[in-house]
């Protein structure tokens, strides 16, 4: 351990990076880096994000061509990712159309993730192309109640077992699905515990083993 | 290498014997000692675990069995099967899904057995005692022998408690003994 | 030839098979349920799940750098590189700059664990063909890694070692120059193993045509790592998408040519020699001294977000996926877990092949239970 002391306040080394790093500190949520970058000018926008953002729109454009303006509620950037929200009627011909698309051949799918909001369930889908090294941010969305959405697994053979562990954990129908059962937890489990109101003691009573509870 | 002063034989005066009588019996390699005490020796030295890895646990028994810490110098050997073995060590988290399978993979073993919580996972819960399915001890399933704590427990922790229970096995064919 | 006529019209039923959870080849407690016909596999139905701790739902309680210790008991096999992937993703959503003695150390650290959780993979591949000594030679090369770790972190497993913007300590005096002398003993071991075992007569006929799969299916299965590789798709993020120093250093990404399980075990051999050569030339480059840990804010906020970064595991793809909410703890936190994509192809890949065909293609997977299950 040398002289170093990486505990210092937040502020200056935030403001520091502000400066060198360009515009991550604009994201703003940090308070300490509200406040000392409130001195000088707002720092400009980090290139990383606009150029996603413009990826983004041309996303946009293309799905919105196809399948008309109200298929896309959003379009922009996840951190330097180009996201696009598609309406989950529009979902599995979105996804599909744009990893046909010679523009665009998203075959490659990283990563797949639910997240529970409030008001809503998103479904989030990182995939990229492996000849044209895209790499975007596609999400939907679902109400809470009777949460449901179109299955991919047609599309890509790859995201069975995601959907099945999106089904299980936060209770999201997919519709069109092969075989959609519980992945992780067994089947008398009650509830999805990664839903934000799923409380980590409403499991506590059931019986460890069948009949008793040693 | 220094025997464990319980792994031999111990040397006994017989009660109602001369001493005469005692040096002859032992002169000639005889050995008057209750059944159970002998059997417990015998088991405690060929103790014969199941596989049972959970966990980040079982590559810790995995490399306390391999040839760096060796378990079978202690007569400890691993077995597939639950029929064959008189052990269990459980190595890692078990969940509410794994629950009845360790509680019946347990009833399928021959008695006399054993069971030894390895890792604090399988001794409390651990990291993942506030987990929605994780079962905070496998002492809730099965009873427990030897606890060993350590997230994981190094492969010399294992052989230890391993030692304990060795150790465990005569007590208990002693006090058994006094008892009646 | 009246008996022969009879013996080819003898007809067997269908059964139905359970392998696991409690099985001495199925790396923990995986369950497939295989229907078979005389030795054919009909059908299989892999059940996982009996290892869910819920990290994901434990993760949101947790501030950032409480995070890091459960990332260890994922992949616990390669607990280092874990660490790194998700200490790399909050450092990509906060713009960290990570001190060049830190990047190096934590260059060597990962290579060092992915050699250890190859070697292991081999010692337990060969273990199920069949063959025990594997088994016992590669604990005797991971105990020497494994103590390295242990100097330097003060843990034989579960290391806990990296840090959101470096790692927890520097190398105590004397470490490098261990590591550059396990580098040559390292590199004999390996020769030592390709002709003990890769010319081995009954484990080419094991392996070799064994499910077979190319790389387009891999690849919309999601496949990444070694089984992506083996089908010859150049595909290895240290590569395509440089993190950390890895645009420094000199090494090849081994490609494999039939996609079967014996080029999947050759890769796992051939990349413990790269990792060797990448360990060496960051031995050569890490400065002599300087900070092991960046400047980094005492409570870590990442601002509201979500955020994805992905690296090459020893397994695979091993990312991590943020949502944050602008709090000191992760709103949703996701784990890309490589095995657990990995392994969707399996009832595939088993469908019509000879029942003592599943372990030998189940093991070239190359899964931890710990992180398919998390």
């Amino acid at each position: 351990m040398s002289e170093e002391q990486p505990q210092q306040s937040a502020a200056p080394a935030k403001a520091a990076r502000g400066q060198e790093g360009g515009g991550k500190a604009a994201a703003g949520a940090a308070p300490a880096a509200g406040r000392a970058a409130a001195n000088k000018q707002p720092p400009a926008p980090d290139p990383r994000v606009l150029a996603a953002k413009e990826q983004a729109e041309r996303l946009h454009q293309a799905v919105a061509d196809r399948f008309g303006p109200e298929a896309v509620l959003e379009s922009g950037a996840a951190h330097h990712k180009p996201m696009l929200r598609i309406a989950r009627e529009r979902w599995l011909d979105a996804v599909n159309y744009l990893r046909t698309h010679p523009d665009w051949r998203l075959n490659y799918v990283e990563c797949m993730a639910g997240t529970d909001y409030e008001d809503r369930i998103e479904v989030v889908l990182f995939v990229q192309s492996t000849e044209l090294g895209h790499f975007v941010c596609l999400k939907t969305q679902t109400p809470r109640d009777e949460a449901w959405l179109p299955s991919l697994v047609s599309v890509y053979p790859g995201v069975n077992w995601e959907e099945r562990e999106i089904y299980d954990l936060l209770g999201v129908d997919f519709r069109g699905h092969p075989d959609l059962r519980r992945i992780m937890l067994d089947d008398d489990f009650v509830g999805h515990p990664l839903r934000k109101d799923y409380s980590v003691w409403a499991e506590t009573e059931r019986p460890l083993v069948d009949g008793q509870r040693p | 290498m220094e025997l464990n002063a319980d792994s031999r034989l111990p040397v006994i005066e017989y009660e109602g014997l001369t001493p005469e009588e005692n040096m002859e019996l032992r002169r000639a390699g005889v050995l008057l000692q209750p059944l159970e005490q002998l059997k417990a020796w015998a088991r405690s030295n060929s103790l014969w675990p199941l596989t049972f890895g959970l966990a980040c646990c079982a590559i810790e028994m995995m490399g306390a069995s391999a040839s760096h810490y060796d378990m079978d110098r202690f007569g400890i050997f691993f077995r597939a099967s639950p029929r064959q073995s008189d052990v269990m060590i459980v190595a890692g988290t078990v969940t509410k899904k794994m629950a009845p399978l360790l509680r019946r993979l347990y009833e399928q073993m021959a008695d006399p057995k054993w069971v030894v919580a390895m890792g604090v996972c399988a001794t409390a819960g651990g990291p993942y005692v506030r987990s929605y399915s994780v079962v905070k001890g496998v002492d809730q399933v099965v009873p427990v022998d030897i606890y060993i704590p350590g997230c994981p427990p190094s492969p010399p922790a294992l052989i230890y408690g391993l030692n304990l229970l060795q150790e465990k096995i005569r007590r208990e064919a002693r006090m058994r003994r006094e008892r009646a | 030839m009246a008996l022969l006529d009879e013996a080819n019209q003898v007809r067997t039923e269908e059964m139905l098979l359970n392998v696991g959870p409690q099985h001495p080849s199925t790396h923990g407690v995986f369950r497939l349920l295989v229907k078979i016909s005389g030795e054919t596999i009909l059908d299989a139905d892999p059940v996982i799940g009996y290892l869910h701790r819920g990290t994901e739902k434990l993760a949101e309680d947790l501030q950032y750098t409480q995070i890091i210790p459960y990332t260890d008991r994922l992949d616990y096999l390669a607990a280092m590189l874990n660490n790194y992937a998700f200490c790399h993703t909050v450092e990509e959503a906060l713009d960290i700059q990570v001190p060049e003695r830190a990047e190096y150390l934590r260059v060597i650290l990962m290579e060092m664990q992915r050699i250890a959780s190859h070697l292991l993979f081999i010692g337990t591949y060969l273990l199920d063909l069949g063959a025990m000594s594997p088994f016992l030679y590669v604990f005797q090369e991971r105990e020497r890694i494994v103590q390295l770790f242990n100097e330097i972190s003060g843990a034989r497993m579960t290391y806990n070692f990296m840090r959101i913007g470096g790692v927890k300590y520097d190398a105590p005096p004397g470490w490098l120059d261990k590591v550059r002398a396990f580098v040559p003993f390292m590199r004999e071991k390996i020769k030592m193993y390709d002709s003990l075992i890769t010319g081995n007569e009954i484990f080419l006929d094991r392996t070799r045509g064994v499910g077979v799969y190319d790389a387009e299916t891999a690849l919309a299965y999601g496949m990444s790592g070694i089984n992506l590789r083996s089908t010859g798709f150049d595909w290895d993020l240290r590569r395509k998408k440089p993190y950390s120093i890895y645009d420094r250093f000199d090494f090849a990404v081994p490609l494999g040519q039939h996609g079967d399980c014996f080029d999947r075990y050759y890769l796992h051999l051939l990349e413990m020699g790269e990792s060797l050569k990448i360990v060496e030339q960051a031995l050569e480059q890490i400065p002599d001294t300087g900070p092991v840990l960046g400047k980094v804010p005492r409570l870590i906020r990442i601002p509201a977000g979500e955020y994805y970064s992905g690296i090459e595991g020893a397994r695979g793809e091993l990312g991590f996926f943020i949502v944050s909410d602008g709090k000191d703890k992760p709103y949703r936190l996701k784990i890309r877990k490589p095995s657990f994509v990995n392994l969707q192809l399996l009832p595939q890949l088993l469908r019509g092949q000879n029942i003592a065909n599943l372990i030998a293609i189940l093991g070239a997977v190359d899964i931890v239970l710990g992180e398919v299950d998390a």
